[in-house]
């Protein structure tokens, strides 16, 4: 009965916070202990307020750019590191994945200014620098799971059995390997494009007019109008929530092994 | 041959975090120790750092702020972390996989939550004050010190569980019943073998809250703004905002890099010290 109860309260600790935004986003006013009415309306503002709508745009195209790019680089770097039994290789194998804390994102942001905020390199204020630093906060966490994903694979044996019948790297790679780091990969997708989502802090910093979105746009109501920022932050919950439920479902099916993925 | 071709596949990481991880922040360390119209070499923004009175309170506050969050953190992640080992296994996957879920969730979504929850007229606010009829200016303060640390706990207290679960999972319950058929006192048990066994994942969970803390700002910032003075605060107004001084910021960065690697460095001593034949 006791641990049925703390059990009910560690749910709440994270639950209860997540459920306020919700609740406010759905209320026609909440002054009071319990909210009132029921409308869509906030919601409809995110989309028809030419502000919210553009930044919820350009939060969904910086966070498909950050997916591809940690993707297209960590998932090659993961499988040629984890052949490389190196001090080098072993070196980067353990410090890429703890890079966002040794350097924090706040030092990478000024940083990012210095560097490219004069030409030849005038890159900062707009939203190409926005794709960047948010792959540089993604990459260590793609990077991890997609390693991670190497290492159980046991990648060496199934590729030199591969390539025992007579399969070249390319044909090792679209047949064998990647099918079996997809989930992963997905993992680690799904990671990156979260944290991309609701990123605050360096995109403030580097992002000019052009490289405005959603969590701008949010910091800003939260200070002018609660309602539109009860959206906002709703929006961003359910993408957290969409990716933690596919996340699980993910790694259950990596944990049930290759044998049951197939069925 | 073949393993050349293989080699090739680390380029582009190499490459990406070369041109925009390490050349940024090499610049960065350049640009601290020159003087930003004359480019000639200079200690002067060092020099404030270390004796103008906000940046030497920012520092301590940073200091005092990231271990109180990650103390509260360390200390009820390790005691939630020991509960879940001990729940069934599908509700132990459940809430570790819950506790997973803030490492995404933007931190301007927390302030919200928070401000709801907690603020003046917050919602926890309204109940306590009904039910035992307390005057309107009694309520938690969020944004106080102690109320930032508590909003922080939504994050430190799932960073820590999820690292001491996998460490209560690893502890070996033999080697709890060796010891006292051994006939060692509890004291003796928790002295040699738990402690040693719990501290370097204890460790290592305190190091990632510690250097997590002091670099974060973005809950503070959405919460007080610039009220609270902290050292990831100052360097974020001097990057972009009215009080823009680009070598400041630089400076006050390579002081915060400098300050998270002595207290990971301190840590991961403390660590190789406590384990068992250190």
């Amino acid at each position: 009965m006791l641990k049925r109860l703390l059990f009910l309260f560690l749910i709440s600790f994270i639950v209860v916070p997540l459920c306020m935004p919700v609740i406010f986003s759905f209320s026609l006013f909440w002054q009071d202990i319990f909210p009132q009415g029921f409308t869509l309306q906030w919601y409809e503002a995110i989309l028809t307020r030419p502000r919210t709508y553009s930044a919820l745009l350009t939060s969904l195209v910086v966070a498909f750019a950050a997916v591809s790019i940690t993707l297209l680089i960590s998932a090659p770097a993961a499988y040629a590191l984890n052949r490389m039994d190196t001090p080098f290789g072993r070196w980067i194998r353990d410090t890429a994945p703890i890079l966002t804390l040794i350097f924090p994102p706040v030092t990478v942001g000024t940083a990012l200014v210095l560097a490219f905020s004069r030409p030849p390199l005038m890159l900062s204020g707009n939203v190409w620098m926005v794709i960047i630093a948010h792959s540089l906060i993604g990459l260590p966490f793609m990077f991890r799971n997609t390693l991670a994903s190497f290492r159980t694979l046991n990648e060496r044996l199934l590729s030199e059995a591969a390539a025992s019948l007579g399969a070249n790297l390319w044909q090792r790679l679209v047949y064998v390997i990647i099918p079996n780091v997809m989930p992963g990969i997905l993992v680690g997708a799904l990671v990156v494009f979260a944290i991309s989502i609701g990123e605050f802090e360096v995109t403030s910093m580097v992002a000019g007019f052009t490289g405005q979105t959603l969590p701008l746009q949010l910091f800003q109501q939260i200070r002018n109008d609660m309602r539109i920022a009860s959206a906002i932050s709703s929006f961003l919950v359910y993408n957290s929530l969409l990716s933690f439920i596919a996340i699980s479902y993910l790694s259950a099916q990596i944990r049930g092994g290759p044998d049951r993925r197939a069925a | 041959m073949k393993h050349r071709v293989e080699h090739l596949f680390l380029a582009p990481f190499l490459l990406f975090l070369a041109f925009f991880e390490l050349y940024p922040l090499t610049n960065m360390a350049v640009r601290s120790f020159l003087d930003e119209t004359s480019q000639a070499f200079t200690l002067r923004y060092y020099l404030n750092v270390f004796t103008q009175p906000h940046y030497v309170t920012a520092i301590r506050n940073s200091l005092l702020f990231a271990s109180a969050c990650s103390l509260v953190g360390a200390v009820a992640g390790t005691f939630v972390g020991y509960i879940a080992v001990t729940l069934p296994r599908n509700q132990r996957n459940f809430l570790l996989s819950l506790y997973s879920l803030p490492l995404t969730l933007s931190g301007l979504v927390v302030a919200f939550a928070f401000i709801v929850l907690l603020g003046r007229n917050g919602v926890l606010n309204l109940i306590v004050q009904r039910l035992f009829s307390l005057p309107r200016d009694f309520y938690f303060d969020i944004y106080s010190w102690p109320g930032l640390v508590v909003v922080y706990s939504f994050y430190q207290v799932p960073l820590m569980t999820l690292t001491m679960a996998a460490v209560f999972e690893n502890l070996d319950r033999s080697l709890l019943e060796a010891s006292r058929n051994l006939g060692a006192k509890p004291w003796q048990t928790w002295r040699y073998i738990i402690i040693p066994i719990l501290a370097p994942g204890f460790l290592a969970g305190l190091s990632i809250q510690l250097a997590g803390m002091l670099g974060a700002f973005g809950t503070v910032l959405a919460l007080v703004g610039g009220a609270k003075n902290l050292l990831s605060i100052q360097i974020y107004y001097h990057t972009s905002e009215s009080t823009y001084n680009l070598p400041q910021a630089a400076a006050l960065s390579i002081t915060l890099i400098i300050l998270i690697g002595c207290v990971l460095y301190a840590l991961s001593r403390m660590e190789k010290k406590l384990r068992p034949g250190g």
